[in-house]
């Protein structure tokens, strides 16, 4: 089969087209064959060494397609079923094995690009957005990168729950994008500065929770705009890591919270993934969440396809297709 | 009347008994004889000078006693009403003066001794368990110095809800204590490492939540012994502050949640400290909190219930008697 491989970590001329055997599943594990793979920032992470992983690898978090064949204690899947996953190893390929207990059935009426688009981000969004901070209407909730690929989704989620959304971006066109999703609320903040706008927009009370995947530029601000006993999630550092905090400042602030989750303790059992991506898949063919999909690329383009999600223009999902 | 006043920071001695006036009410205010005044930690930070405030002072944040005096403005005290406070400097006193806003109603069944040891302790418990985290049945909660002043009520508390209840202590005198509180286990910390013995006694799971009143001395393995999405809330730091904290540890650990709390912003509005208070009141009458007295002092010898209180050795509140 044609996989990508990573053989030193570096830069997106690092991955390389290769043929290597298709993989056989072990006991638990089922083999997929591909139909799109997602693209995320996990992936140039440990194409670039800043995450660890033995070499050579694979890399792709996310995707989907049918099961072509299952391990001999493998429940859960059979030949023929189509699939979709998110937090193993290995997508960027023809095929991949996964456990058996990672994969979540895709019904009819979501796309395998779809599919493949919505896992990553989308159950990130939901767990933010219903189990991290569970938001209720009438709350208020400030969404930072708000045009990205979470962002998108979580102002969508948000919106639809019926809590007020304020939206950070850093450009006109990607201020649409996110109005468009729902947000009441945007600010450019290369124009205006985040905080005084979201303490005039919220007349000096703050807000109930800030979603921030941008780190290190946002975080401190986002303490100031806090109502009193409110949440702080810190769930990405696009903008490098938050050094490390004295704990007094969520006191002198309000009596805050603070939380850094991360996707896998949101999944961390079968029956919370199962009824995080039912959930999400049900949104998606309700017509209540929809997913952009910005660009797809075949598999020999990955680095075209990392050299454009790095450079941060892009807005929506981009997807590799086997 | 008699005070007692700090001229200058430092140890026990600075309190010195002094004859200063009664005060007079601005026209929002009120002044009360003071029955009793309540000593808490936070005394000691005023006179040692960690916290600040202008010299020379009268320490002492809590109370109990009688409206003898009322500003022209006030509206929901009079003369006569029994009241209670916290957070009104100036308590170790035979009178203070209060904005009115600060002074909630006693109930007859509730004594003078009982109003005033509830206050700060009673009140902080109830936020720590009804909102800081709102523990439900069922749950563990870790509750360090659990024979301390918030300790014993917290335990009370976690208890009634129907919470599973791990105390720490540094003794078996004031393990004694936690258990008759209702504490299901209580780890002399003193004698076994409370990381080990909470993660057996949860069957490695680890615990829904941890209060800690305790600050640097607990903090690091107390991220180890919560269980994934589990919630820390720091509202003291009797060992000392915290180090700063790299919020990442929070996912590494299992996308935990840390708060730092302090009363004041869980009785912020007057609607919310009646609420609070009323409901700690009428645990209190109901027989379903007992508040452990643990040593009574006349005002001249505040000095020695400082000493007392960060020697450690009490299980209990401390009083002043004007």
């Amino acid at each position: 089969m044609k996989a990508i491989q990573v053989k030193q970590v570096g830069g997106p001329e690092a991955m390389e087209v290769v043929e290597l055997p298709v993989p056989q599943p072990k006991a638990n594990e089922a083999v997929v064959k591909l139909a799109a793979s997602g693209v995320n920032f996990i992936d140039v992470y440990f194409r670039e060494g800043r995450y660890k992983a033995p070499l050579p690898l694979i890399p792709g978090s996310e995707g989907a397609g049918i099961v072509t064949a299952v391990g001999g204690e493998a429940k859960f899947v059979k030949v023929g079923d189509r699939v979709a996953w998110a937090g193993v190893q290995g997508s960027y390929a023809e095929y991949a094995a996964v456990p058996a207990d990672r994969l979540v059935p895709v019904p009819q009426e979501v796309s395998d690009p779809q599919a493949a688009a919505a896992m990553l981000q989308g159950m990130t969004a939901h767990y933010l957005s219903h189990d991290t901070f569970p938001l209720k209407k009438g709350e208020t909730a400030l969404v930072h990168a708000a045009a990205g690929g979470v962002g998108l989704l979580l102002v969508q989620m948000a919106h639809g729950i019926g809590a007020r959304v304020i939206a950070t971006v850093s450009t006109e066109e990607k201020a649409k994008l996110a109005s468009g999703a729902g947000a009441d609320d945007v600010i450019l903040y290369t124009q205006a500065d985040f905080e005084a706008e979201t303490k005039r927009l919220t007349g000096g009370k703050g807000v109930d929770v800030v979603y921030d995947s941008v780190g290190k530029s946002t975080f401190d601000k986002g303490l100031n705009i806090l109502r009193p006993r409110g949440m702080m999630v810190l769930f990405g550092g696009s903008s490098g890591a938050v050094p490390p905090f004295d704990l007094i400042t969520l006191s002198q602030k309000g009596s805050l919270y603070v939380t850094r989750p991360s996707l896998m303790n949101y999944i961390a059992t079968r029956e919370e993934l199962i009824a995080r991506s039912g959930a999400l898949f049900k949104m998606m063919v309700a017509g209540k969440l929809k997913l952009r999909i910005e660009h797809t690329y075949p598999l020999a383009e990955a680095h075209q396809a990392h050299r454009d999600l790095e450079g941060r223009k892009t807005t929506g999902k981009l997807l590799l297709i086997p | 009347m008699k005070a007692i006043r700090v001229q200058h920071t430092g140890g026990p001695e600075v309190m010195e008994l002094e004859e200063v006036p009664v005060p007079k009410p601005k026209p929002a205010e009120a002044v009360v004889k003071v029955a009793v005044a309540g000593v808490n930690s936070i005394d000691g930070y005023f006179r040692d000078g960690r916290f600040r405030t202008p010299l020379p002072f009268i320490p002492g944040q809590e109370g109990a006693g009688v409206v003898v005096e009322v500003g022209t403005q006030t509206k929901t005290v009079k003369v006569g009403d029994r009241v209670a406070w916290s957070g009104v400097l100036g308590s170790y006193a035979e009178f203070v003066v209060s904005p009115e806003e600060h002074l909630v109603p006693v109930p007859a069944s509730i004594s003078d001794e009982q109003a005033a040891a509830s206050m700060v302790h009673g009140l902080t418990a109830h936020y720590l368990v009804n909102d800081a985290h709102k523990l439900k049945a069922g749950e563990t909660a870790l509750v360090h110095a659990a024979a301390g002043g918030v300790g014993l009520l917290l335990v009370q508390m976690a208890r009634a809800i129907g919470a599973r209840v791990i105390g720490t202590v540094s003794s078996d005198e004031k393990a004694q204590l936690a258990r008759q509180a209702g504490a299901d286990e209580v780890i002399v910390f003193t004698r076994n490492d409370f990381e080990p013995e909470v993660k057996r006694l949860t069957e490695g799971k680890g615990v829904e939540v941890v209060y800690d009143g305790v600050g640097k001395a607990t903090f690091e393995k107390n991220l180890n012994v919560m269980r994934l999405r589990g919630m820390l809330v720091l509202y003291g730091m009797s060992s000392g502050p915290v180090l700063p904290v790299d919020p990442a540890r929070l996912s590494e650990k299992g996308s935990l949640y840390m708060a730092r709390t302090t009363l004041a912003h869980f009785t912020a509005t007057r609607a919310e400290l009646l609420a609070r208070t009323s409901a700690l009141f009428g645990m209190i009458t109901d027989g379903k909190l007992q508040v452990r007295i643990a040593k009574k002092y006349p005002l001249a010898d505040a000095p020695e219930a400082h000493r007392d209180m960060e020697a450690r050795k009490v299980a209990g509140k401390l009083l002043l008697i004007p």
